[in-house]
């Protein structure tokens, strides 16, 4: 069976046979795994992301990712603040300088490149926007978001609203010009204890923000995954009910398992769940790691990966056993012998 | 005693009503309930609830947040009271993100939770130096250090304030709390911590429990 790297992603999310698992890095390397590495001897000329997936032999996955931000908008005065101190700034000063037209923010030719590494077949790519717990917590800031589902519901729902408006408009825009292999929202609203906010609020701040823009995203056939660090156990089931198709990256420290996911959740795919604190005691260890997610990738439509960026105490020859493990391990995922129910985006 | 009006205090508290606390805990006042017990029958009892509900996934970081903001409603009434009645904290933390992390909302909640339990918090922020912890410490006589790493290329730092406080001669007058996303038991033990909790409130009620420990010697 010969597949493209995306004809492979697209079979594997639907359940259908393929000849192994996508092999890929979602995240980019930290700086400081790259610098390490190439004090181990990386030659310097394979230190960019794409050229570090070439390098390592990966299917190369390509991030895409856009904001509805511009140049005008005002920076956070430091680490984790927001742009807005009071309920009018952002009339005032911030919504004046988001929502981009679509055309001004991609340069000429751009679809086409996308397009043309697709017809080459060795690259994955994926789009990617803030989400409707990720995107407000940039304006009001880390702590005062945390506030603002209490202080000020109703500007927490109407961001929401006009920016879920723009994503329709630019969802239409971009997959009319490029069907993405998969797209995510970036959210980060767990932490290692579950998620930071309940199903309540969820439900009233979050979904029906989703649940306008993933059908429209649906529409193109792009999967959509949600990408939350920390523990998901409970917001799985709340991503799931508003149309997603999967999550990543399951951190294993969080004390994620995937496999209760499958038994929960068995339209969904995950991406991630491989212990990256593992990789640092060496091939051993790595094999080990996976031989605890084998069972769930034979399972579903698990894409183990490193459950977010490799930390900079792993030796560059260690990073090489763990892609030799993973593409071993990639073969014995192959959808040949189990019925497995496609993604949402599929049926 | 006005039971009721202590109670509804605490309901208020869990709800995060951090006006209608401030306008209790005066009423109470006004009617002659002890600072002490309006602090350890309504502020206290309601921050445990709040806290133990946070522990079983029933509230979240938001409930938690504003829970914490009327708790400060009604320490800021009962705070200059407490003092002229020579009602002192059950003890002082030095509380930060270690240097290198400026990540804070984990710090920050463990700090609100601890105030919950009637202890004084000295909260040194982000990106805190070994040097600052232990200078802090020694300024506020403090029996608890907390330390909070999100990355695991930063919880070294951990280690890093112990060791200072080691160097400086006074590990022993404190214990030490370390916590964050990366930190196990394992680790704490690693590095020589006196004690690691899974949550902002089980922190708290380690706190507490470690402060008296210290007090009693």
């Amino acid at each position: 069976m010969k597949l493209t790297a995306s004809e492979r992603f697209r079979r594997y999310l639907a359940g259908e046979e393929v000849d192994r698992m996508p092999v890929i890095e979602w995240a980019p390397w930290w700086n400081l795994t790259v610098e390490r590495w190439k004090s181990d001897g990386l030659p310097a000329e394979h230190a960019g992301y794409e050229a570090l997936q070439a390098y390592f032999g990966l299917d190369k996955c390509l991030q895409t990712s856009v904001s509805c931000k511009t140049a005008q908008t005002p920076a956070p005065p430091g680490h984790g603040l927001g742009i807005m101190e009071e309920e009018d700034d952002y009339d005032n000063t911030v919504r004046p300088t988001l929502f981009p037209a679509y055309e001004t923010m991609f340069p000429a030719g751009f679809f086409d490149a996308l397009q043309a590494s697709r017809d080459r077949g060795d690259t994955i790519r994926f789009f990617t926007v803030e989400g409707f717990f990720w995107y407000p917590r940039t304006l009001f800031g880390i702590e005062n978001h945390l506030y603002s589902f209490y202080d000020y519901p109703e500007l927490y729902k109407r961001i929401c609203n006009e920016y879920a408006d723009w994503l329709v408009g630019l969802f239409h825009y971009v997959f009319s010009r490029f069907r993405f292999d998969f797209m995510s929202f970036a959210e980060d609203m767990s932490y290692n204890n579950g998620p930071m906010i309940s199903r309540a609020a969820f439900d009233e701040f979050l979904a029906p923000f989703y649940r306008k823009v993933i059908p429209v995203i649906h529409e193109y056939g792009v999967p959509v995954f949600i990408d939350s660090d920390g523990d998901i156990t409970l917001a799985v089931d709340w991503y799931a009910d508003v149309g997603a198709d999967g999550m990543f990256p399951l951190e294993r420290q969080a004390g994620v398992d995937v496999s209760l996911y499958l038994d929960k959740q068995p339209d969904m795919a995950f991406i991630g769940h491989f212990d990256k604190m593992c990789m640092k005691f060496g091939a051993d260890a790595i094999r080990a790691e996976f031989e605890r997610i084998l069972p769930s990738m034979q399972r579903g439509k698990v894409i183990a990966s490193v459950d977010h960026q490799t930390p900079p105490d792993v030796p560059l020859d260690t990073y090489r056993d763990y892609v030799a493990l993973l593409r071993e391990y990639a073969e014995m995922a192959t959808h040949k012998d189990t019925e497995i129910s496609a993604c949402p985006v599929y049926r | 005693m006005n039971t009721e009006l202590l109670n509804e205090i605490s309901e208020k508290l869990q709800r995060g009503k951090a006006k209608d606390v401030s306008a209790l805990v005066n009423q109470a006042l006004e009617e002659g309930i002890a600072p002490d017990v309006i602090l350890n029958d309504a502020l206290v009892v309601g921050m445990n609830i709040v806290g133990e509900k946070f522990r079983s996934n029933e509230v979240f970081v938001p409930e938690v947040l504003v829970a914490a903001r009327a708790m400060n409603a009604g320490l800021k009434i009962l705070n200059p009271v407490l003092a002229d009645a020579g009602v002192e904290p059950i003890g002082t933390a030095v509380i930060c993100t270690v240097k290198g992390d400026m990540h804070d909302i984990g710090k920050n909640l463990v700090r609100m939770m601890i105030e919950g339990q009637g202890i004084k918090c000295v909260d040194l922020g982000v990106d805190a130096a070994p040097e600052a912890v232990v200078a802090a410490v020694k300024e506020n006589n403090a029996q608890l250090v907390c330390l909070s790493a999100l990355l695991t290329t930063t919880m070294g730092g951990q280690r890093d304030v112990i060791e200072a406080l080691c160097e400086a001669g006074i590990r022993d007058t404190v214990r030490v709390m370390v916590g964050g996303a990366p930190v196990t038991k394992e680790w704490a033990d690693d590095i020589g911590a006196d004690c690691y909790t899974l949550d902002a409130a089980s922190a708290a009620k380690e706190a507490k429990r470690l402060i008296l420990e210290m007090k009693k010697g």
